[in-house]
């Protein structure tokens, strides 16, 4: 991308026109608020067009939306032993880094048990799918989707480290207050005898 | 009407002739001086502003605010008033 600046009025015209942005003549009091513009309107673009890209460059991964896909119901497998599929997490969690060629034969299995234990291991996953820059789960390769977001954090947006530090925040606050649970682990019915 | 300051009923009452830049309505005493910096120093120049954007009273607020650190009301309360201005005048 070359710089506004050194296009000529008639470029500048004609790149207004395909963002269509309204204007009038490119003179010498107009010319640097169109520019401002069309910068804006360029790093919005391509913002807009770098997830999309992504998804085709990380097939791989597509694996591990699902696993995040935080919409699953957190009623699944809570009253019967949170022992089993708290401690089957971690075995699992790194078992998804081999999943290569098997991914769609996997997929099915691996999502419904990754249901199981969605709700807990927050603290596992999150970490590593910051998608908390985009609302939705576009989690596709989140790692380098949200490095290139923070390299150009938007004017008009949150600014992303501010939402970053909130969500570290609040994570921090969940683990402590886990970690003060005490015996999680051990059936929660034990006392009622 | 009862919305609009004194001092735009005033501009837009009749022709603007040779006002100053301080006469349209948003515009005092510092964003003045910062116009007439910038060659802005009459209304009618800024009015030509206004009609060079088409009159467009979005992308003028915005000139404004850029070239006069104008904040959003009185850039919007300018605007405003050329915008009335010209439906009487132009």
């Amino acid at each position: 991308m070359a710089t506004l600046r050194s296009k000529s009025d008639q470029e500048i015209r004609e790149l207004l026109d395909e963002y269509e942005i309204k204007h009038g003549p490119i003179v010498d009091t107009t010319r640097p608020l169109y520019e401002k513009k069309l910068k804006e309107a360029m790093a919005k673009d391509k913002k807009v067009t770098k997830p999309s890209s992504d998804k085709t460059f990380y097939r791989e991964e597509q694996e591990e939306v699902t696993y995040v896909t935080y919409r699953t119901p957190v009623i699944s497998e809570v009253p019967s032993g949170d022992g089993k599929p708290y401690m089957r997490s971690r075995p699992e969690y790194s078992e998804r880094d081999f999943v290569d060629d098997k991914l769609y034969s996997r997929s099915r299995p691996e999502y419904s048990s990754g249901r199981q234990y969605v709700d807990e291991p927050h603290v596992y996953n999150t970490p590593s799918y910051s998608s908390y820059s985009k609302p939705m789960p576009v989690v596709k390769a989140g790692g380098v989707v949200v490095k290139e977001e923070i390299t150009e954090s938007s004017g008009k947006l949150v600014p992303l480290w501010i939402q970053l530090l909130v969500f570290l925040i609040v994570a921090g606050f969940l683990y402590f207050i886990f970690i003060n649970m005490e015996s999680v682990e051990s059936n929660p019915f034990n006392r009622i005898q | 009407m009862s919305t609009t300051s004194q001092k735009h009923r005033d501009f837009v009452g009749e022709p603007m002739g040779d006002k100053p830049v301080t006469a349209l309505s948003g515009i005092g005493e510092v964003l003045g001086n910062k116009l007439e910096e910038q060659g802005f120093d009459r209304a009618f120049v800024v009015l030509g502003q206004y009609l060079l954007l088409r009159k467009d009273g979005e992308l003028f607020t915005e000139w404004l605010k850029d070239t006069s650190g104008a904040n959003t009301r009185n850039a919007t309360s300018c605007s405003q008033c050329l915008r009335e201005w010209c439906d009487s005048f132009l």
